[in-house]
């Protein structure tokens, strides 16, 4: 790893999170954006029209070259200059080079997210030609010399005094700060230079093979006027953008600004085919097709489907991260989730290897991308190539490859740090403070102690009388519910045995992976698969359940995708997965049964947290609720119930603890606000979060995983 | 959906994106809406169907100034344009507007206000029912420029506070008129 670029980068959270104004605007854009979306979306099935999209963008893929050449032949019949750029250099080049054969001194340029990809200001100007943004965002921040903070909102974490201060420096007057003003001060500085330019540069949404032509979907109009009013028009366009049909194009056009800002379409949507009338002639149409790692990244098996993007910056809206540090630390040129990607691709792997662990693994990107692209799933591949190239630090690959591939030792170190933790646990099942050199960990959360007993050790010796079992299951414990929480796996027991359904412990489980895949391990990944499955069906369970949603997405999805290319495990894994679920699935989908409120009177409120494995991986949400109510609990929804509570495993305690500290923070408070007197969750990490930053706070919410709650009821009858 | 249909979603749509929606049936009460909002030098490109109809001479009676050439220079002074839609997308409130010549860009892009006449006849149910329209403007035009055109110019970049008329007009203006056209490929 790189230490310094490490120390950089963590230098950049802290500035972040000193800014408590930026925080507060995106989390309130957040929240408006999921409102409006919503409601540009109703009444349309968004599930398919993604995968619609998915499955075209797939296509051109898969025939891009023929695609291409096709919109190349097209646009050269209708006049337009069509120059196929492989690099940044290669595009940059050609731009200046023609901007000076033309002399050209002033560009109007409306936003093209490519060329700030590129750097294409810095090369016009190193050729002493000027390039003026007309978006108005775009104009914000190129006069405050910074990048874009977001790919749709460029200066989204500008506030309107900052703004009035950079204008006030163009205009040489005092401007005030308010928003209407400020928006007139740039139509009316902006105006003279549409006429002044001699060339005019814009982006493009959409390249549409059928006829050569392009679309801008835009807000402003600037674009019609940069397109409009110069003698030169420069369409610069990534190779992705391209689309078989006007019916593919108007596929996208109905998706984009619905998913991008909750609108149901922009102001303007321009469709460009040809050299058009200028002045007394014709325009000179120059569109650049810009490469720069596309093609490689289309090559790539684990990540091309990142080419499905188009473009809507939702998976920065909608991320925990992205909505506490903001893009300048959770991006480099693309931010937030789809960022990370391509920033590997198009701008090298060194720039994208510290924010490809920023990523929290929530998977809310994934739910709101219209391009249907697992995000995430992309991300952990990234994170396994920079952790073979960089190595994934000394201590962690210790722990991983020396230490938690070897069953036995693993678990006997885990128990002799039960015996360790005495002195600071006091005897007590949490621990409120730990010594100086850790004391950052329990700041502001307790945390659970090692238990004395393994549940591996207390599960054989409970007596389960279920005549004639309804199935046999295998308990997945994971290691939250084995070595943290050991009681809560003893209340599963009761409440299976309860619904006729008979437990056992495999004694040869491991851990199922995830902390060495999140932190670019995938070999011991691998390893901890081949493991558990044979651990697993050994003595071919009917179900195998657990209490631990991100355990069921390893052994249901994680697994297959490692063990797909072994003939031996494949087919197994595969038996594996269709057999896994989480308890709250298995008793409700499965069983169909509930448990009953017995005899409880009064009726105890609980607020459930939606675990983002469970909700996003799993699709597990209703089922949960439906037992706790029928249980007899009443149901107080909090806001946001959905959204991460900042665990994200080693995420929380080592490579990213004062993001997560925001990121609970912000649960933690919608918890409360519910007034719910218990807030239910069906994960031990969100368990260990929840409860230790609830205690910390003081606060009067017992936090229980669902399955305690329901053995609880248990009791009652 | 039936045409009274289409023309109802039509009108609520355009309406939600801030557009202001007039109903006409004599070229004569669209002319005194336009001389009455106008403001000053209105932009009158070429347009087949708003020639047929005379507007530029219900207009002049009116006592409106006018302008229909040399846009470039007189643009900028401009506060009007007047163009007719090719046709109208219901879902999304959209005018549909072919502007492959400059006078009608120059006409629908520079001033503050831009007043689009409509034959409620033309509008289409939504983006992709007006593809095949598309398709043949394009073919017959095959150097074209074609508008999407959805309320006033708009942005929300500064505080994400919604702003109405960045750098396009401030104000939208469609006029539904009785028989203007039925022609989808003529403005
Ligand atoms: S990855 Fe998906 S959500 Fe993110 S910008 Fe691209 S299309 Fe939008």
């Amino acid at each position: 790893m790189n230490k310094q670029r490490t120390q950089d980068y963590k230098q950049r959270i802290d500035q972040a999170l000193a800014k408590p104004k930026l925080q507060e605007a995106l989390h309130k854009f957040g929240d408006a954006y999921l409102v409006s979306r919503a409601n540009a979306f109703a009444g349309l099935d968004f599930e398919a029209l993604r995968r619609e999209i998915g499955a075209m963008k797939d296509e051109v893929r898969d025939n891009r070259e023929q695609l291409l050449a096709q919109f190349m032949d097209n646009a050269r019949t209708t006049g337009a200059i069509v120059h196929l750029a492989k690099t940044a250099e290669d595009a940059n080049d050609y731009i200046a080079d023609l901007a000076q054969k033309r002399g050209v001194k002033t560009v109007a340029k409306s936003k093209s997210m490519a060329s700030e990809e590129i750097h294409l200001n810095d090369a016009l100007a190193k050729v002493g030609v000027k390039a003026v943004e007309t978006d108005l965002g775009e104009w914000i921040i190129q006069l405050a010399g910074q990048r874009p903070s977001h790919m749709v909102m460029p200066a989204i974490h500008m506030f309107k005094e900052e703004v009035a201060e950079l204008f006030g420096k163009v205009t040489g007057n005092s401007e005030p700060a308010e928003i209407a003003h400020l928006v007139r001060v740039a139509r009316e500085q902006l105006r003279q230079t549409y006429f002044d330019a001699e060339m005019g540069i814009t982006g493009a949404n959409i390249a549409v093979a059928e006829t050569g032509g392009i679309a801008l979907v835009t807000n402003e109009g600037n674009a019609r006027l940069a397109a409009t009013l110069p003698k030169i028009h420069v369409a610069l366009v990534g190779i992705e953008k391209l689309v078989p049909t006007l019916e593919d194009a108007a596929k996208v056009i109905r998706v984009l600004p619905k998913n991008a800002t909750g609108q149901f379409l922009t102001s303007y949507v321009t469709w460009i085919t040809g050299a058009v009338p200028c002045g007394e002639g014709e325009k000179e149409l120059h569109i650049v097709l810009l490469d720069n790692g596309r093609s490689t990244l289309a090559e790539s098996p684990h990540c091309r489907d990142a080419l499905r993007c188009i473009r809507c910056g939702a998976c920065a809206n909608v991320c925990p991260v992205y909505q506490t540090v903001g893009g300048h630390v959770f991006g480099h040129i693309y931010i937030g989730a789809i960022g990370i990607i391509l920033t590997a691709f198009f701008h090298g792997l060194d720039k994208a290897a510290e924010i490809v662990r920023a990523c929290i693994g929530c998977r809310a990107c994934v739910a709101i991308c219209p391009s249907h692209i697992d995000l995430e799933g992309i991300i952990l591949h990234l994170r396994s190539v920079i952790g073979e190239e960089e190595g994934i630090g000394a201590a962690k690959s210790i722990v991983f490859k020396k230490v938690m591939r070897n069953r036995k030792l693993f678990h006997s170190l885990v128990r002799a740090a039960s015996l360790l933790q005495k002195p600071v646990s006091k005897g007590e099942r949490t621990i409120r403070h730990l010594p100086a050199y850790f004391s950052s960990f329990t700041e502001w959360r307790t945390l659970p102690t090692i238990a004395a007993k393994p549940l591996r050790d207390l599960l054989p010796q409970v007596p389960q009388k279920v005549d004639q079992p309804r199935y046999r299951v295998a308990f997945f414990g994971g290691c939250g519910n084995d070595f943290i929480y050991p009681e809560m796996g003893l209340d599963l027991v009761r409440v299976l045995n309860r619904l006729g359904v008979a437990v056992y412990y495999p004694e040869e489980q491991n851990c199922c992976g995830i902390p060495a895949l999140y932190s670019g391990d995938r070999e011991t990944a691998v390893e901890l698969a081949e493991q558990n499955v044979k651990a697993l069906l050994a003595e071919n369970p009917d179900y195998v359940v657990t209490t631990c949603p991100t355990c069921t997405m390893a052994l249901r999805r994680d697994f297959v995708e490692h063990l797909k290319d072994n003939p031996a495990w494949a087919r197994q894994a595969e038996a594996l997965a269709e057999k896994t679920l989480d308890v709250s699935a298995f008793i409700h989908n499965v069983l169909e049964e509930r448990i009953p409120a017995g005899t409880a009177s009064e009726s105890e409120t609980v607020t459930y947290h939606d675990s983002c494995h469970l909700r996003r991986g799993a699709g597990v949400w209703q089922e949960p609720r439906a037992l706790l109510e029928d249980a007899g609990y009443q149901l107080k929804e909090m806001a946001r119930a959905d959204r991460c509570c900042g665990f994200g495993g080693s995420y929380s305690f080592t490579s990213h603890p004062p993001i997560s500290r925001e990121i609970t923070k912000d649960k933690v408070n919608d918890i409360a606000a519910s007034g719910a007197a218990v807030v239910a969750m069906d994960c031990p990490g969100c368990l260990i979060m929840l409860r230790g930053a609830l205690e910390k706070r003081g606060l009067p919410v017992r936090a229980a995983h669902t399955i305690e709650l329901l053995a609880e009821r248990l009791d009652r009858d | 959906m039936s045409s009274a249909d289409l023309l109802q979603a039509f009108r609520e749509a355009a309406i939600r994106v801030g557009a202001q929606v007039k109903f006409f049936s004599q070229a004569q009460e669209a002319a005194a809406y336009i001389s009455d909002q106008a403001g000053g030098l209105i932009l009158v490109p070429p347009s087949p169907a708003l020639e047929r109809l005379d507007l530029a001479g219900a207009l002049r009676k009116r006592g409106c100034d006018l302008a229909s050439r040399d846009f470039r220079v007189v643009a900028p002074q401009a506060p009007a344009g007047v163009s007719g839609a090719n046709f109208a997308i219901a879902d999304t409130g959209t005018i549909v507007l072919e502007s492959t010549d400059e006078a009608t860009r120059l006409a629908t892009t520079l001033p503050e206000r831009h007043f689009v006449l409509l034959d409620p006849r033309k509008i289409v149910a939504d983006g992709l029912a007006a593809i095949p329209w598309v398709r043949r403007l394009q073919q017959r035009r095959p150097r074209s420029f074609l508008a999407y055109i959805s309320g006033p110019s708009r942005t929300a970049d500064i505080e994400r506070v919604l702003t109405i008329g960045v750098h396009g007009p401030c104000e939208l203006h469609i006029l539904l008129l009785d028989g203007l056209s039925d022609d989808f490929l003529e403005n």
